[in-house]
């Protein structure tokens, strides 16, 4: 048979793109389903991880079930809110949202026409933690995460992924528990006035000079653009996330009472708190930095001056 | 074993190596070299790409037409390559995997050593030594990102396969070594070796 | 301007070779003089600026999640992203089917000094890197990713003529001889891309 002929070079070529396209439409409408319960169980041991309920390791170990017990045990509400701060609606039991939706959810914030059509996902788990997704573009691909904070609006924990980073450079910000540990114990500066001021990942290190240092980390070294990409992510979903955020303290003081303003101490929640109570002498010392009479301390400023300048 | 098999088992690991003698598959031996581990991954899945992408094609080869290869070979290596991944993806034990080596996707269908291979030997030959010569070549492959990835990893992060072994005795890490320009340094140190070795390699 | 700046980024800062060492294999492998290199670089030019625009109209229309809503109503759910490899690499292997065609045909002489690296352009990671990144940077319109798809094209031609170039004057060094060819290419290239790192800095 004549192999170079024109017409059995169209129709072979036909057949095989055909062919292929078939296989591949069946393969992927057929293990969809699979595919997304193992994704959906992936996003919820990431948040899990981010708020610190084990790690990523054990989650993994646990098999898709448990993750969503887990999960289902330690969920307290999931609602969605607007970029003006406002709650929107509560989202449906066990939904979650995949890297693919975050995607969509990017694109319209980042749009400044449609950025108040956004309906932001906002997790809250037990213990008053505060889970909120990021997303953005990294050097080869999509990275997203999840940051959690406590009623102090302090990072508790975050977790990152990533679609394509390079191995031993970028996929740190996934594979390496030390970044992520960077993150706890700070803020992010939601009323920032510029978005690229919410948070920032310093390229070569942080200095301690600087003086606030609350919302910096330390990027990876080797891996610029990864890290440019995660802090430009950061700090877009924090930044559309701010006017809820700002907003919290007034309501969740009456309902936390004393716990919330004894475990952070934020000013403007604490004003109707009976701080006394709790803000020992004691309490400073252990949780107060040497910082501890500025504004971050709030209410234990009083003790802990004291107790600073004895110690002068 | 016949001398004929032996030889096209033996020959891709050493004289007539992928990466530093045919230059195939350089982009990749760059990207995925910083950890032994990421090395190690990209080598198995590149040896069960080139094998069995050299058999698929060569039991086709009296079919293709010569004006369209080109498109045939790809979108058959893409096409198994994506399958492969889709079917990880299905199954909650091998989900971890796949997300470690979907990274690797993209790099794996445009590793030239699979194109390369499968223009050069598949379509010419039966395919039970074309499988063979794919699974050579992409040990061969294989055996040189590794050990790139040794010195690299060594070097710039004091690990291996992420367990400490330089930095408990305060070894400063490299950061140079982790940038690619020190891979392809290292390549060419590599390539300097063996061609001392083998002296009918050299270039005049 | 932002056209402007968007080019003269791609060329320098983003350079396929030395910031994302892409498409090694045949810049390796077909720089040994001026000549060759740039009939490759104008290749991979003329593939890039043809298949950029084309996959970035299909990704738009065709595979994105919701793109095919212009066919109706019904069709806006429908996600074929999961296709967009096969058919970027199928578009792209299609134009490298034509470019040999007509390199055989117009330039015998240029055609046998390509040899197999003519059907890999194919496998160029940079070709099919340029349409990977198209879709991650989410051009506005089709004028900023054929911008785009011309510079990266450029920066790829200035990166194979420029090392053709010192190739070129190295062949009067005097260079150890296991170290000769390909050896010290591998070396002269990872200190260039050390240069190039510098580009990374400035932001446009």
């Amino acid at each position: 048979m004549n192999t170079n002929s024109n017409v059995y070079t169209v129709i072979y070529t036909a057949i095989i793109v055909i062919v292929v396209a078939a296989v591949l439409a069946l393969v992927s409408q057929s293990l969809k389903g699979r595919q997304e319960a193992n994704e959906k169980a992936d996003t919820i041991s990431q948040m899990l991880t981010a708020a610190g309920f084990g790690t990523k390791a054990e989650f993994g170990k646990m098999g898709n079930a448990a993750v969503i017990d887990k999960y289902s045990a330690e969920i307290e509400e999931a609602f969605t809110v607007g970029i003006d701060g406002e709650k929107k609606a509560d989202l449906p039991e066990g939904k979650v949202f995949s890297p693919k939706e975050l995607k969509a959810l990017n694109y319209i914030i980042k749009d400044p026409e449609k950025a108040e059509e956004a309906a932001l996902p906002v997790f809250r788990f037990k213990g008053g933690l505060t889970v909120v997704p990021i997303y953005g573009a990294g050097l080869w691909g999509p990275v997203w995460g999840y940051i959690a904070f406590d009623e102090s609006l302090t990072i508790r924990g975050a977790y990152f992924d990533h679609e394509s980073e390079t191995a031993g450079l970028g996929a740190r910000i996934k594979d390496d528990p030390s970044f992520q540990a960077r993150f706890a114990g700070k803020k992010a500066d939601f009323s920032a006035p510029e978005r690229s001021a919410v948070f920032e990942i310093v390229k070569g290190g942080v200095s301690g000079e600087d003086g606030a240092l609350d919302n910096k980390i330390d990027a990876i070294t080797g891996a610029t653009m990864t890290s440019k990409g995660l802090d430009e992510a950061i700090d877009t979903w924090l930044y559309a996330y701010g006017a809820w955020f700002n907003a919290i303290p007034a309501s969740a003081c009456d309902i936390q009472g004393e716990s919330c303003c004894c475990s952070g101490c934020q000013k403007s929640c604490c004003a109707s708190c009976p701080c006394e109570k709790c803000c020992t002498s004691e309490d400073c010392t252990v949780s107060c930095g040497p910082d501890c009479c500025s504004e971050q301390c709030g209410c234990c400023s009083d003790n802990c001056c004291e107790t600073k300048s004895e110690e002068e | 074993m016949n001398a004929k098999i032996k030889e096209t088992l033996l020959n891709p690991i050493f004289k007539g190596n992928p990466i530093t003698v045919l230059v195939l598959g350089i982009c990749s031996s760059l990207a995925v070299t910083v950890t032994l581990k990421g090395a190690l991954v990209m080598s198995l899945s590149v040896i069960v790409v080139t094998g069995v992408s050299s058999l698929i094609l060569s039991l086709l080869r009296n079919t293709i037409p010569s004006r369209v290869r080109i498109i045939v070979q790809l979108v058959v290596v893409a096409m198994m390559v994506i399958l492969v991944d889709q079917v990880l993806k299905s199954f909650e034990a091998t989900y971890a995997i796949d997300k470690q080596l979907s990274v690797y996707i993209g790099l794996i269908i445009t590793n030239c050593i699979v194109m390369g291979r499968i223009e050069a030997f598949a379509l010419g030959n039966k395919p039970w030594p074309s499988t063979l010569d794919g699974i050579a070549n992409g040990a061969g492959y294989g055996l040189i990102l590794i050990v790139v990835a040794f010195f690299r990893e060594l070097l710039g992060s004091g690990t291996l396969f992420g367990f400490d072994i330089l930095n408990r005795f305060g070894y400063v890490t490299n950061n140079l070594v982790i940038l690619p320009p020190f891979a392809l340094i290292l390549l060419g140190c590599i390539v300097w070796l063996q061609r001392s070795i083998q002296k009918d390699l050299q270039e005049k | 301007m932002e056209y402007l700046s968007l080019f003269v980024k791609s060329i320098f800062v983003d350079n396929m070779i030395f910031a994302y060492f892409l498409g090694m294999c045949s810049f390796l492998a077909v720089s040994k003089n001026v000549k060759t290199a740039a009939g490759l670089g104008v290749a991979v030019i003329f593939v890039l600026l043809a298949t950029l625009p084309l996959n970035y109209l299909l990704n738009e229309y065709v595979l994105k999640p919701g793109a095919l809503s212009w066919l109706g109503e019904g069709f806006a759910e429908v996600d074929l992203s999961f296709l967009s490899f096969i058919i970027f690499i199928a578009v792209i292997a299609a134009f490298v089917q034509i470019v040999e065609m007509v390199v055989e045909k117009f330039s015998p002489t240029l055609y046998s000094s390509l040899g197999i690296f003519l059907p890999l352009i194919a496998v160029n990671c940079a070709i099919l890197g340029g349409s990977l990144f198209m879709q991650q940077k989410d051009f506005a319109n089709i004028g900023e990713a054929a911008v785009y798809s011309l510079g990266s094209g450029i920066g790829w031609f200035l990166a194979i003529v420029s090392l053709a170039a010192i190739r070129e004057k190295m062949s009067y060094s005097n260079v150890p001889p296991a170290l000769k060819g390909l050896g010290i290419t591998f070396i002269t290239v990872g200190l260039m891309g050390l240069a190039f790192m510098t580009f990374m800095g400035i932001s446009l």
